[in-house]
């Protein structure tokens, strides 16, 4: 195949929302509803990211705070929503601020960027729309670091 | 691929033949003249061979032809029924059942350490040896096989053969019937059976008909057998030893032909299959009317009911909502349709219920075989009894509650019921009895285990025990006896000096008590010097759903499971002592060591109140006491995983929705108190 000197591009979506003070985003494939915050019944002895559990629809699902994953600290009066994601079997609700939207990203307006290494494999890299700037987050690989933890 | 589709349909199917086989087999040894059993019998093997066949796997197609050809000899009469064939009958189903294990698991009816090879000649040892008599004085045979060509030629004998046949007679020709068998493992097999056709030419001989026809032949299209009509001028002998040089012929049969004796066998076999089929035909009429009765019903997906059921736990928990919700405008309007709904929502629980519900028939099905083997072994006589197999209960239990089970007998069969002398000698019966027994009682299922042997001996018990460093001999002197019956749960326990072929494989009691508990159910002994010994297991109606009561700490709430609970009680700061920084209470001269609900899981809490509410454990023949901030109460809770998140939390063995939509912790109490 020839790579001519426009660049092969791809479309793709994100469910975007903000985390402290940072707009962030989940690829919209893995998200599966976005609920208002509930109210979460602490697991004991559980990892410190997971505050507890909801019950969703008669399913139990485990919470996630994403700030203490992404190691950012953010309030806990800032949270409003949980996007609840499902990958590999793990259903899992991330604590999020204010849920912005779809947005629809390509990846030429998609930059790897070295400011971004603290989120290390966690980060696909930075999404640029106009003066947005949003951390394009990868899902899988948060879940898996919480899952083959401990 | 078809053979992929219809595998699991070969799989339950065959699955129910072998069952089907091992009850004949066992009415068959207790009366070996019942032709009605044998003939049974042999259907189901031809109908299995026939399964076998369709779905390629040969090795267990050759196994049930060898069966059903030995079947066949005796319901013709032909052979009698002994105990020796019997014994190889059910070491066939054995076989067939460990081939059918291996489908399922490789797709592959080989089997790796089992001698499949040396029964099929045993069975073959058998036809010979009994079908001696039988053979023509002018038949031919080569090498070993016995004939079986007694039936009547596949040959169909029409009045243009009968005329070329009689013509070569003129001629001076011999017209003969052969029938040659290939060796089992022929490559090639068109090409050998050419070379024997060449071989009859060769010597001048003709061959008028072929079974299968030629042309099938040529595409390889037969198993090992063709037969043959052939006029030729030289002796049966001749031919024999002719056609029996050729690669690869396993046997040749040479015998003369001769039409009209043919026809009238023919004949004579027709009518003998009218009278069987005739026979049969109002039995398998009979049976199939019984079968419509069982099998009206839809196999469906293990998933697809959890689904369901947990769809329906969703409806439960929304109208308790809508219930509480609705509470607060007391709407006169509403309150009817929405009892209406409670009452829809109860009858469609109760149903998913009974969806997954199985009779015990699944795992009782099996024993009657295994006792007979066992006692057998054991040189003890017992009658087993099953009681109650139409009990129903949760598809997870019936899987799990076998080897349990099955281990108990065992213990039943080898402790328990004496010698036949011993019996006598103790003035009871010379057969023991072995009960195996379900039921429903409430919201349970018992099951017991009941045998008239000779009971469990305390003393021995707690030697053994003592032996083994498992209790002290003092303490043990003054346990009473449902106490000391408890130790033999305890891991590593055996009374057995000698560890005997049957028990003491290592399944001991105490796994059959680890499984039971891990099902939220319970089992006990009793027992009765020479009287016999009873065991007692029960089960929850469902896996799904259990028996919790409800506790709190703080605002939290944790459900413990009704199955670990001894009992609960009020204690105030002063009951608590302390012994190597274990804090314990009394209860009964009993020093239970108990832990604070809130500090084994971490939780922040207030000094604690003067009065505490404590709930006493048992696990195993442990008990501990964990106190918790108030009893709420009992409830039926659906148990839900926390999912691979918590995998490494150990306290908690799941979650449960509670009816105001809120989630209730399940203690682990096995894992609580280490």
């Amino acid at each position: 195949m020839e790579i001519g000197e426009k660049e092969v591009m791809q479309e793709f979506e994100v469910l975007s929302f903000i985390v402290g003070d940072q707009e962030m985003a989940f690829d919209v494939d893995y998200v599966e509803i976005v609920i208002d915050l509930a109210e979460i019944t602490p697991v004991p002895k559980s990892k410190p990211m997971i505050k507890g559990i909801i019950n969703l629809r008669g399913r139990i699902v485990p919470i996630i705070d994403l700030a203490d994953v992404l190691g950012a600290n953010v309030g806990d009066s800032q949270y409003e929503s949980i996007v609840v994601i499902k990958y590999n079997d793990i259903e899992a609700g991330f604590m999020v601020g204010t849920v912005k939207g779809v947005l629809r990203a390509s990846t030429n307006e998609l930059e790897s960027i070295s400011s971004l290494e603290r989120y290390g494999e966690k980060s696909r890299g930075l999404i640029k729309k106009g003066n947005r700037l949003v951390v394009y987050l990868d899902v899988t690989k948060i879940i898996d670091e919480i899952a083959g933890e401990g | 691929m078809m053979r992929d589709e219809y595998l699991s349909v070969f799989i339950d199917e065959t699955k129910e033949a072998i069952q089907n086989m091992n009850d004949i087999l066992l009415k068959l040894e207790k009366d070996m003249e019942d032709m009605e059993s044998i003939n049974e019998l042999f259907r189901i093997l031809h109908t299995l061979k026939g399964m076998a066949g369709t779905m390629e796997f040969n090795i267990m197609m050759t196994l049930c032809h060898r069966m059903e050809n030995l079947l066949d000899e005796i319901r013709n009469g032909r052979m009698k029924l002994t105990e020796d064939i019997v014994d190889k009958l059910f070491k066939g189903a054995d076989i067939l059942e460990q081939m059918l294990g291996s489908i399922v698991e490789g797709g592959s009816d080989e089997l790796e350490d089992v001698d499949v090879e040396g029964l099929v000649h045993e069975l073959e040892e058998f036809l010979e040896g009994k079908s001696i008599g039988r053979i023509p004085k002018d038949e031919v045979e080569k090498g070993e096989g016995k004939s079986e060509v007694e039936e009547g030629i596949p040959i169909e004998i029409t009045d243009d053969l009968i005329h070329v046949v009689n013509e070569a007679k003129n001629k001076g020709y011999n017209s003969y019937y052969i029938r040659v068998t290939l060796k089992e493992d022929t490559q090639l097999k068109s090409a050998r059976m050419y070379l024997v056709f060449h071989k009859i030419e060769e010597l001048g001989g003709e061959l008028l008909r072929t079974f299968p026809p030629v042309e099938d032949i040529e595409d390889e299209k037969f198993d090992l057998d063709v037969d043959m009509i052939v006029v030729a001028k030289q002796s049966a002998e001749e031919l024999s030893s002719a056609v029996g040089n050729v690669t690869d012929v396993a046997r040749v049969v040479v015998r003369p032909f001769e039409p009209e004796e043919e026809l009238e066998k023919k004949r004579e076999e027709e009518r003998r299959r009218e009278e069987v089929s005739e026979e049969e035909g109002k039995r398998v009429r009979k049976e199939e009317r019984k079968r419509k009765k069982i099998t009206q019903t839809v196999r469906v997906d293990i998933e697809k009911l959890d689904t369901l059921m947990n769809l329906m736990g969703e409806l439960v928990i929304a109208r308790s909502r809508i219930v509480e919700t609705l509470k607060k405008y007391s709407i006169k309007e509403v309150d009817e349709s929405l009892a209406q709904l409670s009452r829809i929502t109860l009858d469609l629980q109760n149903i998913v219920m009974k969806i997954r519900m199985v009779p015990i028939a699944y795992v009782f099905n099996r024993f009657p075989r295994m006792v007979r083997d066992l006692a057998k072994q054991m040189n003890k006589e017992v009658d087993f009894i099953i009681k109650g197999e139409e009990t129903e209960l949760d598809r997870t239990f019936v899987e799990e509650i076998g080897d349990p089970l099955l281990h108990l007998l065992r213990n039943s069969i080898d402790h328990g019921i004496e010698s036949k002398e011993e019996r006598i000698a103790k003035g009871k019966p010379p057969k023991g009895t072995i009960v195996l027994s379900a039921r429903h009682e409430g919201n349970n299922v018992v099951i017991e285990v009941v045998d008239d042997g000779k009971g469990i001996d305390r003393d021995k018990i707690i030697k053994s025990a003592v032996e083994r460093g498992l209790i002290d001999e003092t303490k043990a002197m003054m346990l009473p006896d449902d106490k000391v019956f408890e130790l033999i749960f305890l891991p590593g326990f055996s009374t057995k000096e000698e560890v005997t072929e049957v028990s003491g494989r290592g399944v001991g009691m105490d796994v059959v008590k680890n499984v039971v508990e891990s099902l939220n159910g319970s089992v006990s002994i009793e027992s009765q010097k020479d009287k016999g010994t009873r065991v007692t297991i029960r089960l929850p109606l469902t896996l799904a759903i259990i028996q919790a009561l409800l506790v709190k700490v703080r605002d939290f709430v944790y459900a413990i499971p009704i199955a670990a609970i001894d009992s609960t009680l009020k204690i105030t700061k002063e009951d608590i002592q302390v012994v190597q920084d274990q804090e314990v209470v009394m209860i009964r001269q009993e020093v239970v060591p108990i832990i604070k609900l809130w500090d084994a899981l971490g939780i922040p809490h207030d000094e604690e109140a003067t009065s505490m509410n404590v709930v006493i454990i048992k696990v195993g023949n442990r008990k501990y006491g964990i106190v918790v901030d108030t009893l709420i109460g009992q409830d039926d809770i659906v148990i839900k995983s926390l999912g691979k998140l918590f995998s490494d939390v150990k306290e908690f063995s799941g979650g449960a929705v509670l009816g105001d939509g809120s989630i209730a912790l399940i203690l682990d109490v096995a894992n609580l108190m280490v």
